[in-house]
């Protein structure tokens, strides 16, 4: 057989319905990547204009905008979207779904099915999350929704319900997500991909994936302990009947504070996966920056209770978390002076992506001095609940989790559509971002040394404020202008973009050896891997090609993908991946029916769909992979 | 397909690790529950509270046993549906999900009278001794379905999916039983 025979007898193969229907049922990875990417991105709209109308309301003193209570809710389901319905989603859903197969040399994910349940999951979550608003009552208490003001007592709408209940279904998403991602990661590479020769990014998101494992459970126990108090009348956080409101905080951010490092580690994978294409030379420091992301992750685990230095915990807790919080800048340092280095000793181009990683360092070191401030146990009881505490968090979820993904939008804009992006409006918003950020959240820090506090919906003329507030908000629409001229530059360059070519920007990974945008089958012959970086391995690209002649590891026999072993990737089997599937989306339904019904207290009918959701399980395993 | 010059070497496939990081996680989640029983613990002189009888020993300690039990026919048939030996594997997975069924009746049946007397309304330590209690409860349940499922898929035929899939729902089972033991125990440690 011919070779383009064999790519078409692929194509055949792998391809899915077209038309809405085959968006819905779809299972293939990129597609799903793509669902994520769209509907995070509406949601990021959502979070933003919530932003936008709170600094509105704060420009000046004693605004009256908004009233107290919808700035609660605004408040609250900004820091809400932004944690759970974007940067999380758009990390591990969109960006690693899209691009960890194609950098591990892998046809899909290595449960399709479950990949498309965790989207439709998570979709499901938003809708129910963002319906609250159509009754008036969403989210209300801060997005860690501390007791007792989260109690039916003192916040006796569904406000709360809302909150908890859309977090366990939203949770159930983020795991299934992350099982997807570590068992792909695990089972799927390439062969000869061993561990040194895996992507940085892929670590990155094994890292946040392994975190979001260990870390939700604790926030889903969380929540069902409080709905469980709100619906049903069981104590957990009342003192009165032995509970402890303090148990809410240790569980928050036992889950809370691996959350950061769940957010920014995919972020520190986009750095690793730009620098080295544009500093045009390989990663400094590799073997030590992949332990670095690990060891962040697993450090992160115990430094929670340093979001609690001012709640009256023992001096021995303080200092041991104190010490811990001190712990964590040693793998993120390494990591900075990784980047850096690379940078240095490589002959850097400073386009798009790479101004934007840029950037990110700049924020991630400030928001990471502020960060270690707050090790310190005077200044952070000093500082709790001020403005300064927005500032430091600021910096480090906007300025070093999204400042590299919208690098990343850009560096893989190319492989994604097949065209260019717009590079002199690429640069443009760049700079308007990074004006925005700076001007946004910078003046944070002295308003809140200045002693402004967190949360409050306005302020009085006089106490020095004013001029910061101003300046935030006139920071908060310049760098809105940023990302709509990010948005604009995408949807023009979907259309006008120049063809981009297989590989624009010569990286080093394994997507870049693929056409753009990649064929459903990713791979028309598994690829061989012999280094950490395989597109500048011409010598095993040539043998792929001498294979794909020999119709050697081109799996054309269904859909099928090679299993490796888990430490030196070796070939165990051939595995037959599932066609495009219709329970996922049944099955989301089922659930996102039953979370309303439970929000309602009408159990009996929540159960009811709930066995459906069971009984969607059955169909779904019925239909058994390769007997389609 | 030609891998004929591959070194193919054996190893677990991809639905084990499935279950493993899904273990993990649940693991994790009553890990949660305990603490909390614990932390809680220590926020309470008195745990159970006064007035309050301790939990029953006898039946929860000889159906914790039974339950162990059944991880010796699933791990037979898990063994079995590996080697291709589907009948083996059928009897062994029936024998376990009959188990386990009697043992998810008999305790859904005495949670009702749990509920009854250690009212969640009442307290912390009621609150989430019922909580605990119910959320291994409803693994159990989980494994249960599952261990039904395979006594009918795997009656006529066995196939890679199923094989993979039955050795999945034995290793949930081995967690499921650590999870229920841990939970005895902590029941257990109120007569301490």
């Amino acid at each position: 057989m011919a070779v383009v025979e064999r790519i078409e007898h692929l194509e055949e193969l792998w391809l899915e319905r077209p038309g809405v229907l085959g968006w819905l049922t779809t299972v293939d990875h990129k597609r799903i990547g793509i669902l994520y990417f769209w509907t995070t991105i509406v949601f990021f709209a959502a979070g933003g204009t919530e932003a936008l109308l709170m600094r509105t309301q704060l420009a000046q003193a004693d605004a009256r905008v908004l009233s107290p209570e919808t700035y609660d809710q605004l408040m609250t389901m900004h820091g809400v979207t932004m944690i759970f319905f974007f940067i999380i989603p758009m990390t591990t859903g969109a960006f690693g779904n899209y691009l960890v197969p194609l950098m591990i040399g892998a046809r899909d994910m290595a449960f399709p099915r479950l990949n498309a349940l965790s989207f439709w999951l998570f979709a499901g979550s938003g809708i129910f999350m963002y319906s609250s608003f159509l009754i008036g009552e969403a989210p209300n208490a801060g997005w860690f929704d501390y007791v007792p003001l989260a109690l039916r007592q003192y916040n006796g709408g569904l406000n709360v319900d809302f909150y908890a209940l859309g977090l366990i279904f939203n949770g159930a998403a983020s795991t299934i997500g992350a099982l997807n991602l570590i068992v792909t990661i695990f089972k799927l590479r390439a062969p000869g991909m061993s561990w040194n020769r895996m992507p940085l990014f892929c670590f990155a998101l094994l890292a946040a994936s392994l975190s979001l494992i260990f870390a939700l459970p604790a926030l889903t126990a969380d929540c069902i302990f409080l709905e469980l108090q709100r619906k049903l009348g069981f104590h957990f956080f009342d003192v009165a009947h032995g509970g402890d409101p303090l148990l809410w905080q240790h569980l928050f951010w036992l889950f809370g504070h691996p959350e950061v490092y769940i957010i920014v580690l995919p972020a520190f994978g986009i750095a690793t996966s730009i620098i080295p294409t544009f500093a045009r030379r390989r990663m400094v420091a590799f073997p030590l920056v992949a332990m670095a992301e690990l060891l962040v992750a697993f450090i992160g685990f115990g430094v929670w209770a340093h979001h609690m230095f001012a709640t009256g915990i023992s001096t021995a807790t303080l200092v041991f978390f104190a010490a811990a919080s001190m712990m964590v800048v040693v793998p993120s340092t390494i990591q900075v002076y990784a980047w850096l280095m690379t940078v240095n000793l490589g002959t850097p181009d400073f386009r798009a992506p790479l101004m934007f990683i840029g950037g990110f360092i700049i924020f991630f070191v400030i928001g990471g001095l502020s960060g270690i401030m707050f090790a310190a146990v005077p200044v952070d009881q000093a500082t709790t609940d001020t403005y300064f505490v927005v500032a430091h968090f600021h910096f480090i979820i906007f300025g070093a989790a999204v400042f590299p993904l919208l690098g990343g939008i850009y560096y893989w804009f190319p492989k994604v559509t097949g065209r260019m992006y717009d590079e002199r409006l690429a640069r443009w918003s760049f700079w308007l971002t990074f004006v925005g950020t700076s001007l946004t959240f910078f003046p944070m820090h002295i308003v809140g040394l200045l002693g402004m506090t967190r949360r409050v919906y306005t302020y009085r003329h006089g106490l020095g404020w004013d001029a910061y507030n101003l300046v935030e908000t006139i920071g908060g629409f310049v760098l809105a202008a940023g990302l709509l001229l990010i948005a604009f530059n995408i949807v023009r360059s979907l259309r006008a973009g120049e063809l981009a070519g297989r590989d624009p920007f010569h990286g080093g990974t394994l997507e870049w050896t693929v056409p753009s945008p990649p064929p459903h089958y990713n791979f028309a012959v598994i690829p061989t891997v012999t280094s950490a970086y395989p597109n500048w391995d011409a010598r095993a690209r040539e043998a792929d090609l001498r294979r794909l002649e020999r119709g050697e590891l081109v799996l054309d026999g269904g859909h099928e993908t090679p299993a490796t072993t888990v430490n030196d990737a070796q070939v165990t089997e051939i595995l037959e991946m599932p066609p495009e599937s219709p329970w996922p989306i049944v099955l989301a339904l089922a659930v996102t029916i039953s979370a309303f019904f439970l929000l309602t207290e009408h159990y009996a009918t929540a159960a009811g769909f709930l066995t459906l959701a069971v009984l969607t399980l059955a169909g779904w395993h019925a239909q058994e992979p390769g007997e389609a | 397909m030609t891998t004929a010059t591959l070194p193919v070497r054996a190893a677990h496939p991809k639905g084990w690790w499935g279950a493993v990081i899904f273990v993990a996680t649940e693991a994790t989640l009553f890990g949660t529950l305990v603490g909390t029983y614990v932390y809680l613990r220590f926020h309470n002189a008195h745990w159970p509270p006064p007035g309050v009888p301790k939990p029953p020993l006898l039946t929860p300690t000889l159906l914790t046993a039974a339950l162990l039990l059944t991880s010796i026919p699933m791990y037979i048939a898990s063994r079995a549906a590996g080697a291709g030996r589907r009948e083996t594997a059928w009897r062994a997975t029936t024998a376990a999900f009959a188990v386990q069924l009697v043992y998810l009746v008999w305790q859904l049946h005495d949670y009702v009278h749990t509920i009854d007397v250690y009212d969640p309304q009442q307290s912390a330590w009621a609150s989430i001794f019922v909580t605990l209690l119910g959320a291994d409860h409803l693994h159990v349940l989980v494994g249960v379905l599952l261990s039904a499922w395979f006594v009918v898929r795997i009656s006529s035929r066995l196939t890679r999916y199923r094989i993979v899939g039955l050795q999945s729902t034995a290793f949930y089972w081995h967690a499921v039983n650590v999870i229920t033991l841990v939970v005895l125990v902590v029941q257990l440690s109120t007569h301490l």
